[in-house]
């Protein structure tokens, strides 16, 4: 009796363990009511601010910036997707219309990259603004057809202008970004600026969806009737998260701009929005920690993808569609709960092939 | 002067791929008919259609006909595994969820062909003589001939398919009213299966005729896909003669605007349509049995 009672206690514990190192990493999109800022944050911020310095590979330090200039896309957009629960498949657009604001502007009226920056931000919301009203009257398929049709249109005028954005060939030689005669001329410090921009947009982010606003965009997610029969002005709501959600695009194109110092329209196709898009579903909708973890995630997909040349797009398309099948929640979403799911299971297998079930 | 003397040559060549676009609409309200998905792989059937063909034709040396009649065959395999691989597992999934895996499977589809068959253009040969036939001092291919005829067979073949038998219905059924369609004891998984079927043959049928007459390589699937939808949407969603008649106002359209605009604008003439024609009139031209008056 006694032999048994300790048998439980260390499986007990061998199985906490791991869920606890879980509870410190995963997002948990289900304690709204607990303090906004948890020491789970710190922990995070902590990381970000030693990995590179712990890890001092510049291949390393490159795909970071990457990612987190992805993160600040992705995150934009999770908060039109995941909170107000709207489709949107044109957001490369907007990230190229950042890009291409601080391209020109750079390169031929010699603004500095710090103006060119905000002005980035203010054209992607300005155009987002445009044509956000017409365009959120739709729902579901028809929003995602819009708003693809958008991004390739874009994509047309890009390609075709060709005195004012270079055409197919894009626009070579943006400077690095720098603020009052500081460069960002190292992978190390490109990773600070990304990373920084992406904690500040983080910060307003969370603060947001707490907020009156936050709340408003869930209600708008779950029902728009709803909504809108309890005060909340739909389509102003709506258009506002898109407006926003084009300026993270656009700061995060301005930023790919200054690091790969070149504009082409190659890199904001509908394969990159699918990526985009993948990032917020593999996060899990409806989280913020989520975009970011799925950027991650992604992008150092597609770097070890890489390595396979012309075999990478097939096996990439694959592991996309195995994980839409098997994670259409996103790979965090739950994650404790599957776990614990998991365990039990292994747990109760064990018994039965024990015979004590 | 010069201008006018382009319009009715522009017109013939709007009616050759306003058929094409035809059929790739088709293919979306054959899915759509059976279960209100959207396959946004539909284009890679279609250039999967003419690469299939010219592989059976050039690589394993079989006669034309043969050859498309093998694509065809292949091409509708692929539908029916793109099915059970994907979309069933998938059919509980969120709308979101399925235009990403549809978007995957032509990822997927259009780079698994250029490594398969070759990254360079293809052409096939025309149907019968390469020497255009002169009406009233317009030239046209007899291959456009080819088109406009098949694509009006598989017209009969379709609205046959869909409205006089018991399949059709069948189809129609699980989608509009699922529940019923269940009680009834139709198989909705089974309608889905044998939709994606039928759209992916009318898919490889379109890419056989295109073939001829347009380069087909691995990466030109996405565009004629997203357009065939447009050519759907524009003609009013869910209904075989608003499919026709969107893809016909399309092709026409896209062609005619070469005379006002620079012909590198052209692809996006049709997504500027797409814009305007769900902004004003969500229903398409001739209204849609799945989209009510309030907008979608």
């Amino acid at each position: 009796m006694v032999e048994k009672k300790k048998e439980f206690r260390r499986r007990d514990f061998f199985f906490l363990v791991p869920l606890w190192l879980l509870s410190l990493i995963a997002p948990d999109p289900y304690l709204y009511h607990k303090k906004e800022f948890r020491k789970k944050d710190l922990y995070y911020l902590v990381a970000i601010c030693l990995g590179p310095l712990i890890w001092p590979d510049p291949h390393f330090h490159h795909l970071m910036v990457l990612a987190g200039i992805y993160a600040i896309l992705a995150l934009g957009l999770g908060l039109f997707m995941g909170y107000a629960g709207q489709i949107s498949l044109g957001h490369a657009a907007f990230f190229g219309i950042g890009a291409y604001t601080t391209a020109i502007l750079t390169t031929r009226y010699a603004f500095p990259t710090f103006l060119a920056f905000w002005a980035s931000a203010l054209s992607a919301a300005l155009i987002a603004y445009l044509i956000g009203r017409p365009f959120l009257k739709l729902k579901g398929y028809f929003l995602a057809l819009a708003t693809l049709g958008f991004g390739e249109i874009f994509l047309v005028i890009v390609r075709e202008s060709t005195h004012l954005t270079g055409g197919v060939i894009g626009i070579f030689g943006i400077p690095w970004f720098s603020v009052m005669g500081f460069s960002f001329d190292t992978y190390l410090k490109q990773y600070y600026l990304a990373w920084g921009v992406l904690t500040g947009l983080f910060i307003f982010s969370k603060n947001l969806v707490r907020s009156k606003v936050g709340r408003a965009l869930l209600a708008v997610a779950a029902s728009e009737d709803a909504a809108s029969s309890v005060g909340i002005d739909v389509p102003k709501t709506k258009l506002d998260i898109f407006v926003l959600g084009s300026a993270f695009a656009g700061l995060a194109g301005s930023l790919f701009a200054c690091v790969m110092s070149t504009a082409n329209p190659e890199a904001f196709s509908l394969g990159f929005t699918t990526l985009i898009v993948m990032m917020v579903i593999l996060g899990g909708m409806g989280t913020i920690y989520g975009p970011i973890a799925g950027a991650i995630l992604l992008t150092w997909l597609m770097d070890s993808l890489s390595q396979y040349q012309q075999y990478s797009l097939p096996i990439y398309s694959v592991i996309l569609i195995l994980l839409l099948i098997f994670f259409p929640d996103g790979i965090g979403t739950r994650l404790n709960v599957r776990v614990i799911y998991l365990i039990g299971y292994w747990a109760k297998k064990k018994k039965r092939d024990e015979g004590k079930l | 002067m010069d201008l006018w003397t382009y319009i009715p040559q522009l017109l013939s060549s709007g009616i050759t791929m306003g058929a094409i676009y035809a059929l790739v609409a088709l293919g979306f309200v054959t899915i759509s008919r059976a279960s209100q998905i959207i396959n946004f792989a539909q284009g890679e059937f279609v250039m999967l259609g003419g690469v299939v063909t010219f592989f059976l034709l050039n690589g394993v040396k079989l006669p034309y006909p043969v050859a498309a009649l093998a694509a065809i065959v292949v091409v509708v395999l692929i539908g029916f595994a793109m099915h059970l691989s994907v979309i069933y597992p998938l059919r509980k999934g969120s709308i979101l969820i399925l235009i990403m895996a549809t978007l995957g499977v032509s990822i997927f589809l259009s780079s698994t062909s250029g490594l398969v068959f070759g990254t360079l253009p293809k052409a096939l040969p025309p149907f019968t003589s390469e020497q255009p036939l002169q009406f009233w001092g317009i030239s046209v291919l007899p291959q456009s001939m080819w088109v406009l005829l098949s694509t009006f067979i598989l017209l009969i073949f379709l609205y046959l398919l869909s409205h006089r038998t018991l399949l059709g219905k069948a189809m129609e059924a699980s989608s509009t009213d699922p529940l019923g369609a269940d009680l009834l004891g139709i198989s909705r998984n089974l309608m889905v299966f044998l939709a994606f079927g039928v759209s992916a043959g009318v898919g490889a049928f379109a890419g056989i005729l295109i073939t001829p007459i347009f380069f087909t390589s691995y990466s030109s699937g996405t565009l004629l896909g997203l357009k065939g939808f447009i050519a759907a949407v524009l003609g009013g969603w869910g209904k075989n003669s608003g499919a026709i008649l969107g893809g016909f106002v399309l092709g026409i359209v896209e062609s005619l605007s070469l005379i006002f605009i620079p012909s590198g604008y052209k692809d996006a003439v049709a997504f500027v349509i797409l814009l305007l024609i769900l902004y004003f009139r969500p229903k398409g031209i001739l209204g849609s049995p799945f989209i009510d008056s309030r907008r979608w």
